[in-house]
């Protein structure tokens, strides 16, 4: 038996897997649910963790802005330097899901905007992850000076300073590796998915 | 989306959905997979209606086929119950190949066709289904984004594949 001899029967409906068509009331009930995409739930989240950092960022410059001790105004000044950076983030993010999420163009087209659309936030969550390590070290070290130390001499932070420099460097390498892997684990199985099906979709040299 | 689905949409869908069973028949054998992938395609069919542009040399069945298949194909959703690879064991096999007005073949001879089809690689899967949809070879290339010499070389191809595997099954 060939397809041409399965195309005969393929159009009429099959009960065991094809249920009887839904109602207008029935379809309605379907489009008011979400979907479940990975795309989707990555809107989803990015939108909540966009508030969340608008919320921080008028908290962190009142801090910045009312708080009488210098290494408070500083830690303010610095919680609001990462909102801001990470409202950057997150609305590039979702501009780019937004991008991704048109599958109305032919397969082809479909699968190398889905590959472009993964490799760019892959990079984008890489650096960004980067470049939150100073940030956070300041953090630290602010917490330290004010917490161990009961006099602050310039000596003193200078030394901390160092000492957080050394640190940052320490954790930098593994901290890449970790999230590299990470990435990885998120995204990898889609991305190889995809980039192997533009490869067959592409394979088509004269049959010989 | 918040705004209600509007009358032409859901009469679309609701004349088009029997089309939209069929991809799902094509590329989930669990019940609970084929009623998740109905309900991603019918969303992502109307998110997309609104920049629908009816045009005279194009229909909405390419459209449909297309966004169909793209979700189908492509769709990164996460695969809780879908194994990543399930035979279409004789329960629906042999149900799909149960003998119809159509058919002058044994159900086994269906079956064993449809359990071909389901180790193809769902690329390949696509070019089935738009042949069994009885879709002109441009019509195909629309929908693929590839040209229909590639669509013709990749249907024979296709077509060896099943042959080997009825072979050797």
């Amino acid at each position: 038996m060939e397809l041409d001899d399965l195309r005969r029967q393929w159009q009429q409906p099959q009960p065991v897997t094809d249920p009887a068509a839904l109602n207008l009331a029935e379809l309605r009930n379907l489009l008011a649910q979400q979907s479940d995409s990975v795309i989707e739930q990555l809107r989803r989240n990015a939108r909540v963790e966009m508030t969340i950092n608008y919320a921080l960022l008028p908290v962190s410059l009142l801090v910045a802005g009312l708080a009488s001790a210098l290494w408070v105004r500083l830690f303010g000044w610095l919680l609001a330097l990462l909102a801001l950076v990470c409202i950057f983030y997150f609305r590039r993010k979702l501009g780019l899901l937004h991008s991704m999420n048109d599958p109305a163009g032919d397969l082809r087209s479909h699968l190398v905007r889905l590959i472009t659309g993964l490799r760019t936030l892959i990079r984008f969550y890489y650096r960004l992850t980067l470049a939150t390590i100073p940030v956070t070290g300041l953090l630290i070290g602010i917490m330290s000076v004010t917490s161990v130390l009961k006099v602050v001499t310039p000596t003193k932070i200078w030394l901390l300073a160092g000492l957080l420099a050394v640190m940052s460097l320490v954790i930098y390498l593994p901290i890449a590796h970790t999230t590299k892997r990470y990435l990885h684990w998120l995204y990898g199985q889609h991305l190889e998915r995809l980039e192997g099906q533009l490869r067959e979709l592409d394979e088509a040299s004269p049959v010989g | 989306m918040s705004a209600a689905p509007s009358a032409d949409f859901l009469a679309a869908l609701h004349d088009y959905q029997p089309l939209v069973r069929r991809v799902c028949r094509l590329y989930c054998q669990d019940a609970d997979d084929r009623q998740d992938l109905f309900q991603e395609i019918v969303l992502q069919l109307w998110r997309a209606w609104p920049r629908y542009v009816p045009q005279p040399d194009a229909k909405l069945s390419t459209w449909l086929y297309r966004i169909a298949l793209n979700v189908a194909i492509s769709n990164l959703r996460q695969r809780t119950r879908r194994p990543a690879s399930v035979d279409l064991e004789s329960d629906v096999a042999q149900h799909l190949a149960q003998p119809t007005e159509a058919s002058a073949y044994e159900p086994e001879e269906t079956a064993a066709l449809y359990r071909a089809i389901d180790r193809l690689s769902d690329v390949d899967k696509a070019f089935v289904l738009l042949y069994l949809e009885d879709r002109p070879y441009d019509e195909m290339a629309d929908i693929l984004g590839i040209t229909q010499n590639n669509v013709r070389v990749k249907m024979h191809r296709v077509q060896e594949k099943l042959r080997k595997q009825l072979v050797h099954s």
